[in-house]
């Protein structure tokens, strides 16, 4: 964030969202009660999973396609970043599993299906790590970010739609409707759009962080 | 431990915001080392 201003509006922002995500008397969904005050977190964290890794699928292609270095590196802080946030969610989703189900880890589908994804983008940064030629390390890892982007959204979206699964109907369910109260809406919306403006400010830094390191190694 | 249970809203409130405190802090302060490096 070039404007110093925007992160102070950014933490007041969010610190507002928390406070009227926890405090604020809620509807709840379903039969949920308290604990569906989850997914103004746990739902964002994915979200901004889902937008890391696919912005780690398009600096990959922007890779191959230009062959500047940089593309690289800002598709491996993507996917740190990705990798970052859906362990979050990951974490935060069995916690609330624990007071909903009972467990904190019962291989649903899709406990199993954001475990394999933390797996593939796991395996990304074994690989990353074994080449110590950038150039070579670039073009493999960016052929990687592809094909492990292209799995997201089967794993996010599609499989635990197919399988039977105890997860709560996605926001955007089958029938294309969201299930919410107006006010749930409200902040759940504003605590996406912070995650993601914390997304986009972390990933900045990155980026500048890593530009400096390129300035060093010339 | 009462008060904890009294005011179980507020004390994961305290809680959260706290730990937002502390990551955001810790990224201004990198910021603030990324900017010094860029300008040097």
């Amino acid at each position: 964030m070039k404007k110093p201003i925007l992160k102070y509006i950014l933490f007041i922002w969010l610190a507002v969202v928390f406070c009227v995500a926890i405090v604020l008397p809620i509807p709840g969904i379903g039969n949920m009660g308290d604990r569906a005050r989850i997914i103004f977190f746990h739902v964002p964290m994915a979200w901004v999973s889902v937008l890391a890794f696919t912005m780690g699928l398009f600096y990959g292609a922007m890779y191959l396609k230009k062959k500047d270095i940089i593309y690289d590196y800002k598709a491996a802080a993507s996917a740190g970043l990705g990798l970052l946030f859906s362990i979050l969610a990951t974490v935060t989703g069995a916690i609330w599993a624990k007071f909903d189900w009972g467990t904190y880890w019962n291989w649903d589908p899709r406990q199993t299906s954001i475990f394999v994804l933390i797996l593939i983008y796991g395996a990304y940064f074994a690989l990353r790590s074994a080449i110590e030629s950038d150039e070579t390390r670039a073009k493999l890892s960016s052929v990687y970010t592809i094909l492990a982007g292209i799995t997201v959204p089967f794993f996010i979206f599609i499989l635990p739609r197919i399988v039977e699964t105890l997860h709560p109907d996605p926001i955007v369910n089958t029938q294309g409707k969201i299930k919410m109260d107006g006010k749930m809406q409200g902040i759940f919306f504003s605590s996406l759009a912070g995650f993601t403006a914390l997304y986009l400010w972390i990933f900045s830094l990155k980026v500048r962080l890593v530009k400096l390191m390129m300035k060093g190694d010339e | 431990m009462d008060f904890f249970t009294q005011n179980s809203y507020y004390v994961v409130l305290g809680v959260v915001l706290i730990i937002w405190l502390g990551i955001f802090s810790y990224l201004v302060s990198i910021e603030k080392k990324i900017t010094k490096l860029e300008k040097e």
